[in-house]
């Protein structure tokens, strides 16, 4: 059989011409088939349309330029369609958060959730890594959560647009003198013993009334963590409100920007602390991203939502 | 030359090979060097300063781009997360590039000024710190070892025969540049002078009496797409 089927094709088909393998008699010949006719033509066909792509998009480099089609199509005019079409889509509700403010989009329960929907997305991309996922706060030291009710510089509407709009720094002074403070280490302990008690944590009671005078007195803690040590915002420093955006936290509730066990506590007063929110609108500085002004929006009505908001 | 000539002489072939896919390559890629819109003329673009060129060579050293790119494309998704898509014109001093497409964590190109130093230094120590779901490793080492700048002024040379426009008197203040952008409160006027008003000052890695890796890590990072002001930039036709 095989032998009939040699024979059969060696009668209509071409061969090459090349020819190996002579010595036994068995010549290994290269035919020459013809290609498949349905492969023939796809192959012309193709041919036909890189012709025609060549005329609709940009394609062959020139001296110092390249032909740019007919079409006018490129990747950076497809992207400016592409988002003008999903502004488009988004313009009657969007149009809607540029006009009005704050306080009469969370009174439109629709128009609101439509504008958390949109902050939940830039909060993700923008505030999760420093904040937790949903605002829960991280286990680094100094990145506040933002769904408890426990505010540094305010957790109204405005307070939070203020804090995006303009970033916030909260400046803790350095206090021992190893730290170029005007405390030495002795003064700084007690102070420690008097933060600790103002929470009802552990503490030596003796050296928290040295600490109190201190506090109130020579060191002035009072100026920023006020007179009962509350913070800057709920508190009063010799009976005069603290100006709001001074962030000084409050001392006496059991939640800490970076800890509540004694060395930290002593960490906190001895070296100082700086903890900077950066600014995403009109304070942004030229580094880092700015948003804007809607995701701005968005964005505060989220956080606003989150539980904490007043 | 005959085919079978061809056929039965394998170096030959090799060679012939070599220079028909040699044409294609070319055809593609020598064109891009003349082709004037290729790199866009924008305000800005400056080159590295010394620590941020040592940062760089850091970020190489720690393989970090396996996991991260540095090419924002110009599709919708990419650009409404990471911000205005990457120019060339913005990597034009980078060798190598950071280009790329393998992304197991976030595109870097824009991520400077984004988070504060204290977050990237909590974030390099132990990423969880900040990001529980992260799979990112440790680098703890970075702000433990003290950065070693003493061939900073070769590498710079280096990266000047290769086009980077480095004067002289760069490569000369070198190490005073170094220090005074790692060092809050020091006097940096020359280093403004020499690479302008955009550079991150900051103690990049909250120790401020020394010079570590980290300084250099992040001074690095806090500049990244930080050059070009696209509030002024107007796309070109191209
Ligand atoms: C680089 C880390 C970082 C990023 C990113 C960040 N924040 Fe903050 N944010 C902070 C820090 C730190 C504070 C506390 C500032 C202080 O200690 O004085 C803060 C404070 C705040 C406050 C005030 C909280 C209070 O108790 O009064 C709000 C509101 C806030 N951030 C919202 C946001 C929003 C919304 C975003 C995203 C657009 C964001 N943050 C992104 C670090 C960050
Ligand atoms: C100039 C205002 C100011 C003064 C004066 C000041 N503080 Fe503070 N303090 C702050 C601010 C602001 C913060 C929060 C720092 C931050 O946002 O990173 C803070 C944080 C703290 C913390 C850390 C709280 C936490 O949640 O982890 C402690 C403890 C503390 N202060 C104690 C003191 C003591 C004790 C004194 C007096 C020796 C004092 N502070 C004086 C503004 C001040
Ligand atoms: C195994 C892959 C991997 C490697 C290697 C890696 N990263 Fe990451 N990186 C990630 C992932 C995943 C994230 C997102 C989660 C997070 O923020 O930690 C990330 C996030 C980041 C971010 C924050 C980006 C943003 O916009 O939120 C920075 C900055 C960063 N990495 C820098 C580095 C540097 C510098 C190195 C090298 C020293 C490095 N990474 C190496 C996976 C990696």
């Amino acid at each position: 059989m095989a032998d009939n089927k040699k024979e059969t094709v060696k009668e209509t088909v071409e061969t090459t011409g090349h020819q190996w393998d002579d010595d036994e008699g068995y010549p290994l010949k290269e035919y020459n088939n013809p290609l498949p006719r349905w492969w023939l033509y796809t192959f012309y066909a193709t041919i036909v349309w890189s012709v025609i792509y060549w005329i609709l998009y940009p394609a062959w480099p020139l001296v110092n330029d390249y032909t740019r089609g007919v079409l006018g199509w490129s990747q950076y005019s497809q992207l400016e369609e592409e988002l003008a079409e999903a502004r488009e889509m988004q313009k009657v509700w969007d149009d809607k958060l540029a006009t009005l403010s704050l306080e009469q989009i969370s009174n439109d329960n629709t128009l609101l959730q439509y504008a958390i929907s949109g902050g939940k997305a830039v909060f993700g991309d923008n505030c999760a890594p420093c904040h937790g996922s949903g605002g829960v706060g991280s286990h680094a030291k100094g990145f506040p959560a933002l769904v408890d009710d426990d505010w540094l510089f305010g957790g109204t509407l405005a307070d939070i647009e203020e804090s995006v709009q303009n970033g916030r720094t909260g400046t803790m002074p350095a206090h021992e003198e190893k730290y170029d403070g005007a405390l030495n280490a002795q003064q700084v302990d007690v102070l420690t013993d008097y933060v600790l008690s103002l929470s009802g944590l552990g503490h030596d009671a003796q050296k928290a009334v040295a600490g109190k005078e201190l506090f109130e007195g020579e060191a002035a803690c009072v100026v920023c963590h006020g007179d009962s040590g509350k913070g800057s915002l709920k508190d009063v420093a010799f009976g005069d409100p603290i100006d709001r955006s001074v962030g000084a936290p409050d001392l006496t509730d059991a939640i800490w920007l970076y800890g509540g066990d004694r060395t930290t506590i002593r960490t906190s007063i001895a070296k100082g602390r700086t903890g900077k929110m950066p600014a995403w609108g009109e304070g942004f500085s030229g580094f880092g991203r700015k948003l804007d002004p809607l995701s701005i929006k968005e964005v505060t009505l989220y956080v606003h939502s989150l539980g904490g908001g007043r | 030359m005959k085919h079978a000539t061809i056929e039965k002489n394998a170096a030959l072939m090799s060679i012939l090979v070599l220079i028909m896919v040699a044409i294609g390559g070319l055809v593609e890629i020598v064109p891009l060097f003349f082709i004037e819109s290729t790199i866009e003329t924008v305000q800005g673009i400056r080159p590295y300063t010394p620590l941020e060129l040592k940062g760089r060579d850091l970020y190489i050293r720690e393989g970090c781009y396996n996991c991260h790119s540095q090419m924002i494309r110009p599709f919708r998704d990419e650009v409404e997360r990471y911000g205005h898509y990457s120019l060339a014109a913005e990597s034009k001093y980078d060798h190598p590039f950071q280009w790329g497409s393998k992304r197991t964590g976030p595109d870097l190109a824009r991520v400077g000024g984004k988070y504060s130093s204290l977050w990237h230094q909590e974030h390099m120590r132990r990423p969880r710190n900040v990001v529980p779901e992260s799979v990112m490793p440790d680098y703890p080492w970075l702000e433990e070892n003290a950065l070693d700048y003493d061939d900073i002024a070769d590498r710079m040379t280096a990266m000047s025969r290769i086009g980077v426009p480095y004067s002289e008197e760069m490569i000369k203040n070198a190490i005073a540049d170094l220090k005074a952008q790692a060092t809050p409160d020091s006097d940096t006027d020359g280093l403004n002078t020499r690479y302008g008003n955009k550079v991150p000052l900051d103690d990049f890695d909250g120790q401020p009496k020394r010079i570590t890796e980290l300084d250099a890590m992040v001074a690095y990072l806090q500049m990244l797409g930080t050059l070009v002001d696209f509030s002024s930039y107007q796309a070109q036709a191209r």
